[in-house]
């Protein structure tokens, strides 16, 4: 539970007043610093391409995010996430296989990811454990779900639909960026615009004071890791759409990723402090760093160094800066 | 509080028996410790062992890692297959010492240790006194190398990416250097652009592909040290619409590959043998008796849309 002072402004203004003034720099300087960085190492950064380049690049690892920042805002975690993404795109890539049109693959998708979001819910929920242990065992479960499914090879050839999200042009900007834009605003209106997305941040506030003015805890829990599974199955929508196939290996360690965004973005892991813009920069300057290792060559030691040197520097900048 | 950890309990006990129940084996005269079955290629080793056992009419077990990169849980299967007493173990080992512990016990009750796909390395297995019956695999380097000498046959100019799999890991790095140095020899105009980490994963690739399409709009050719980053870049290159200027070459050849040769969309793949290695490292294992220099080499194939189309290879039959 994080402790926030609430001044007298935000007293007048109420409840939504201080929650949907929480704004964090640290992202955007990051991104900023480091594009900065990357353009005068390297003269192919800066380019139109390069730059949508990376949105698409980082739009899997963004779109989880998003789902991520609720669920964290809300004073949890979901470590199943990449496991759950990894199912989708089977269920998905399968059913396409066996001559189901593509947006009904996609409807299917949804439905498995928000299933297991749900059950993650509601276990977390009901048996009172902590979400870290839940999640981390349905990691497992459901990638061994996707492997029994998929008999531990990837299903390939999806049609139109899938190639048009993942591969397709909209005026010249690439699918997946857009899609990635929707999601983000779509998510952000929920969280910052909408009852449900202030009662989530009260809840990761404090979770008994919520409880106390009514909320039904249980039902906004499982509401919670049931977003955190439909961005999964979003997120499978586009990795399927890239790579063309439904692969039951997909996803591994990509939840620990959309965690990074998350908490690069400025959203507290201790909830009650989340926006959805800064998990989406938070993605993207994960995005640009691989990016501008790719582009300079960097040879693959130095890569995972400077990966996680960059990572810890964009979350202690604002820890240091309230310090100074 | 109690009420929780009485569930929590309950929740173990049940994915525990649930795991049981879904994994495989019984008693077994052979025991194969493979690194996890979920990619294709150790999933064909695999069947390469069960058809070898099964036609000798011996019983088998067969134990894997839950991925690629768990140490300790593969020393613990090992150490589990050891208890039931089997005739022979037949071990492909994830580092070149991690399964050294579970060798030492097997030296010890006198059951012949295999090295299976060339994972050991013999300096460090003979300092620790463990002694192995034979190793049987294909040469990583020569995989690398038949890819430099397909892509010498097609172009000798022009600049390469290299694709490696996750940095450090010993058959990726093989490949690796066996395909930079035999290029170099063979067709020394061609230049490596860049050599980067795929970490063998599909998503990976596919952005590097397309970040160094930025750098080096005029590349030639992508080789990958695992067909699932081949396949990767290829829609990478797809959705750039450059495949049809870049040459692909991916290492393995398991069934998506194939498919993708045949049908056009990959250039090629050096394909391993790992239906091979299972089933003759199973053969030689029963038979027993000295193995000539203590190594079996089981050879590969390239893997071209003409060599798969004639279909005169009698290697052909042994891809999975």
């Amino acid at each position: 539970m994080a402790q926030t002072t609430v001044s007298a402004a935000e007293r007048r203004g109420g409840f939504k007043c201080h929650y949907a003034r929480q704004v964090s720099w640290q992202a955007p300087a990051a991104l900023v610093a480091l594009s900065v960085v990357m353009s005068v190492a390297s003269p192919y950064f800066l380019t139109t391409d390069n730059l949508l380049n990376i949105a698409v690049a980082a739009a899997v690892v963004a779109v989880l995010a998003v789902g991520m920042t609720f669920v964290i805002s809300g004073g949890g975690i979901d470590l199943s996430v990449g496991s759950v993404m990894a199912a989708c795109g089977v269920v998905g890539a399968t059913l396409v296989s066996e001559g189901v049109p593509g947006w009904i693959a996609i409807l299917a998708m949804l439905v498995v990811g928000c299933v297991s979001g749900a059950f993650n819910g509601a276990l977390i929920s009901t048996l009172n454990i902590p979400p870290f242990i839940v999640t981390l065992g349905t990691l497992s479960l459901t990638r061994g779900i996707a492997l029994l499914l998929a008999d531990g090879k990837a299903v390939y050839g999806l049609d139109w639909t899938f190639k048009f999200l993942g591969q397709g042009h909209l005026a010249g900007i690439p699918v997946p960026a857009v899609f990635l834009l929707a999601v983000a605003i779509a998510g952000h209106v929920v969280l910052k615009h909408t009852r449900f997305g202030l009662r989530t941040l009260s809840l990761g506030d404090n979770e008994m004071s919520t409880r106390v003015t009514g909320c039904n805890v249980w039902r906004q829990k499982v509401a919670l890791y049931t977003i955190t599974g439909a961005c999964a199955a979003l997120a499978a929508v586009l990795f399927d759409g890239r790579i063309n196939a439904g692969d039951p290996t997909a996803g591994v360690m990509y939840e620990l990723q959309a965690i990074s965004a998350v908490v690069i973005g400025g959203t507290a892991l201790a909830g009650g402090r989340g926006t959805v813009w800064g998990s989406v920069l938070g993605a993207l300057i994960i995005g640009v760093l691989q990016n501008g290792l790719n582009l300079l060559a960097v040879p693959s030691f130095y890569q995972y160094v400077a990966i996680g040197t960059i990572l810890i520097l964009a979350v202690s900048g604002e820890a240091i800066w309230k310090r100074s | 509080m109690r009420g929780s950890l009485s569930a929590a309990l309950a929740l173990a006990a049940i994915s525990s028996c649930l795991s049981v129940v879904g994994a495989r084996g019984a008693e077994g005269d052979v025991a194969v410790i493979m690194k996890t079955l979920s990619n294709p290629y150790w999933g064909a080793m695999g069947a390469g062992v069960e058809e070898a056992a099964k036609k000798a009419s011996v019983k088998y077990s067969i134990q894997d890692a839950p991925n690629e990169s768990d140490l300790a849980a593969q020393l613990d299967s090992c150490q589990n297959l050891l208890t039931r007493g089997p005739k022979v173990l037949i071990a492909a080992a994830i580092t070149p010492v991690n399964l050294l512990p579970c060798f030492k016990d097997a030296n010890a009750k006198g059951i012949p240790v295999i090295d299976l796909d060339n994972q050991l390395d013999p300096k460090t297995t003979e300092a620790e006194g463990v002694k192995i019956a034979f190793a049987i695999g294909s040469n990583n380097r020569d995989l690398g190398e038949k890819a430099a000498e397909y892509l010498a046959s097609k172009t000798t100019t022009g600049k390469v990416l290299i694709i490696e799999g996750i940095a450090g890991n010993p058959a990726g790095t093989a490949r690796r250097d066996g395909f930079r140095e035999k290029l170099a020899q063979i067709a020394p105009k061609m230049s490596v652009v860049a050599v980067l980490p795929g970490d063998w994963d599909r998503l990976k690739a596919a952005n590097i592909a397309n970040d160094t399409l930025q750098t080096t709009p005029d590349l030639v050719a992508i080789y990958a040290a695992n067909d699932t980053m081949a396949l990767g870049a290829v829609e990478a290159l797809n959705t750039a619409g450059r495949k049809a200027n870049v040459i692909v070459i991916g290492t393995d050849g398991n069934t998506d590959a194939v498919k993708a040769v045949k049908a056009g969309a990959l250039d090629a793949t050096v394909a391993q043998m790992p239906f091979l290695v299972g089933s003759q490292a199973v053969e030689q294992a029963l038979k027993g008796g000295q193995v000539p220099g203590g190594k079996i080499v089981v050879p590969t194939l390239l893997l071209t849309k003409s060599v798969l189309d004639q279909n005169t290879d009698p290697l052909i039959q042994y891809l999975r």
